[in-house]
């Protein structure tokens, strides 16, 4: 099958995010950039299944210049092939503006490859903005079907037979391909880059599109383009630390922290 | 007005949609809450805490394609300046195909709400909640996806309810995915987000055994037991008890944190609570920085001592 895998680069989510106290937007100047772990375990759910059944996988990603380092990070544990949406046209594109681009960028793809996408897996949402949006908004726009928080997909009769998590357990769900399935955390970790696989993936070109070659209305991307606008960016109330108790005995320290529990009437 | 949808479970509303008919009140004239499928008794709970209308839809079962159809449908007939969903695994699943079938912008995770200058204005927190966005949607109507806790109900009144059964067939040919099979295998519920005290375990626990301690004192408080990722990952308990970014966001009353380090990814989804007690044998762990009480000692040592000092100072 042909499998297309949505990444996006985004900051490091084991980092604190603060304000830059001049600028008063977010400070990622100095955090590493990663791909969104949702999509790393999109990328390795996909691999498996490549693996398993055949197939080729092409990594897209809207971005910026330093996004091809993702790309060419996922060439590295399974992706075929890269390309990235790269135009000042998409910066700061809402949910529906970046799946827009997405769905130009596959009809692009799709074209230049003489190919048809039979899955096109997203995480299920990004670690930065956590909207789960994009995924369900690109089956939307390209009028297919979505299976969204799966953990495990199989080829089946006419499509896909999929595993979706669900509050108590899972459903199996029956979708006809092409179709989009966004991806929760499965019981396993995404593999690790080799010695052999990372001088491969140096090699894989990795072109550019822009909002042109796509043929994309620029009127849906960007800041101008944006349904949803942001209006005001700001820190939550810091929450005040109370008191640390660490007396010579644990018995002194528990009796000392239930008093003080008691006092402020919690149970 | 905003349509407000009310999701159910074994014909109750779940807390979300009750939450969220508080929240519109404040910001439209009209809050029609909508009812899918038959549930007698979400239609009067949905009354009583302060729809003005309750609207019904005879549909079963939940499908996104169908659900997408049917909220299209009412909003093409009631042109509602907003519909709200709650941030449930179904709402996140359709509300954003809707906004896009809508043209509609849509706005994840809201927090809060307010009007300004005769806009509804969202805060989305981002960046696992570091950081809080306000946004305006400027399209006719906005969908807005609400988290579950983030807005209290209003206190429940005897109010009969204006009910409006719409009849919408959806064609099957709009259906594109088929649920074959639903399989439970999680059979404890654990209310989290209602719960008014938590008692929550961390890596730090080291082992399933000693979550009998946490059921303990969640029994001798009334309150539910919790667990951060590295427990549920290790399989020491299910993953119902997730709290956290990629689990449930929860503000109780009183929140335990038992052998938690305090990272952003679990602090994000309690940092809502009345009063914080943290129990770690670190004493630069981050999470007494934001403790209310801190207990710096082994989890295995305290809790015990915990209970007996509760059980005292309850009798």
């Amino acid at each position: 099958m042909e499998i297309l895998v949505c990444v996006k680069q985004v900051p490091d989510d084991s980092v604190e995010i603060t304000l830059d106290k001049s600028t008063g937007m977010p400070a990622l100047d100095k955090v590493a950039v990663i791909t969104n772990a949702f999509d790393g375990y999109a990328l390795e759910m996909a691999t498996r299944f490549k693996e398993a059944h055949g197939g080729n996988i092409t990594v897209v990603s809207v971005g910026p210049e330093k996004a091809r380092d993702t790309l060419r990070n996922c060439c590295s544990v399974g992706a075929n092939a890269a390309y990235l949406v790269n135009d000042a046209a998409c910066e700061n594109s809402d949910t529906y503006g970046t799946a827009y681009a997405l769905s130009k960028a596959v009809a692009k793809i799709e074209a230049e490859k003489g190919v048809k996408f039979d899955i096109i897996f997203c995480g299920k949402e990004t670690t930065d903005y956590t909207s789960s949006q994009v995924g369900p908004m690109l089956a939307e726009i390209m009028d297919i079907p979505q299976v969204t928080n799966i953990i495990a997909l199989d080829p089946a009769e006419g499509g896909l037979s999929v595993k979706q998590e669900t509050e108590e357990g899972y459903n199996m769900v029956d979708v006809a391909t092409p179709c989009v399935v966004t991806v929760t955390k499965p019981s396993y970790d995404p593999r690790y880059p080799t010695m052999k696989s990372k001088m491969a993936a140096r090699k894989v070109q990795i072109p550019d599109i822009t909002a042109a070659d796509m043929g994309a209305d620029a009127s849906l991307m960007g800041e101008a383009g944006a349904k949803c606008k942001v209006v005001k960016v700001f820190e939550p109330a810091k929450k005040e630390a109370g008191v640390k108790i660490k007396e010579e005995t644990v018995e002194e320290t528990v009796a000392k922290a239930v008093a003080m529990m008691s006092d402020a009437k919690v149970f | 007005m905003i349509l407000v949808y009310i999701e159910t479970a074994e014909g109750k509303a779940k807390n979300v949609g009750l939450e969220m008919i508080n929240a519109a009140k404040a910001l439209t004239d009209k809050v029609a809450a909508v009812v899918v499928g038959a549930a007698d008794e979400a239609v009067k709970q949905a009354a009583s805490y302060g729809a003005d209308e309750v609207i019904t839809v005879n549909y079963e079962g939940y499908n996104t394609d169908a659900y997408c159809y049917i909220f299209k449908a009412l909003v093409e007939k009631y042109s509602p300046e907003a519909v709200f969903v709650g941030g449930t695994l179904d709402g996140k699943d359709f509300a954003p195909r809707l906004a896009a079938k809508l043209g509609a912008g849509c706005v994840t995770d809201v927090v809060g709400t307010k009007k300004e200058d005769g806009k509804v204005v969202y805060t989305c927190p981002v960046y696992g909640g570091t950081v809080l966005n306000d946004m305006v949607v400027e399209s006719p109507v906005a969908v807005a996806i609400i988290r579950s806790g983030a807005f209290k109900k209003a206190d429940p009144l005897d109010a009969a309810a204006n009910v409006v059964a719409e009849e919408i067939s959806v064609p099957a040919e709009e259906l594109k995915t088929k649920i074959a099979e639903t399989v439970k295998e999680i059979s404890e519920t654990v209310n989290l987000e209602e719960a008014e005290v938590i008692v929550s375990g961390g890596r730090g626990m080291g082992a399933a055994e000693n979550f009998a301690l946490l059921n303990e004192l969640a029994d001798l408080l009334g309150g539910v037991v919790g667990a951060t990722r590295a427990p549920i990952e290790s399989g020491w308990i299910s993953r119902a008890h997730q709290i956290g970014q990629s689990g449930k966001i929860v503000a109780p009353k009183l929140y335990i944190a038992c052998g938690i380090s305090g990272a952003t990814q679990h602090v994000s989804g309690m940092i809502g609570s009345d009063y914080i007690v943290a129990i770690n044998k670190d004493e630069d762990a981050p999470i007494f920085d934001i403790a209310n009480v801190g207990i710096v000692g082994n989890v295995l040592d305290v809790i015990p001592l915990m209970i007996e000092e509760i059980k005292k100072a309850k009798a």
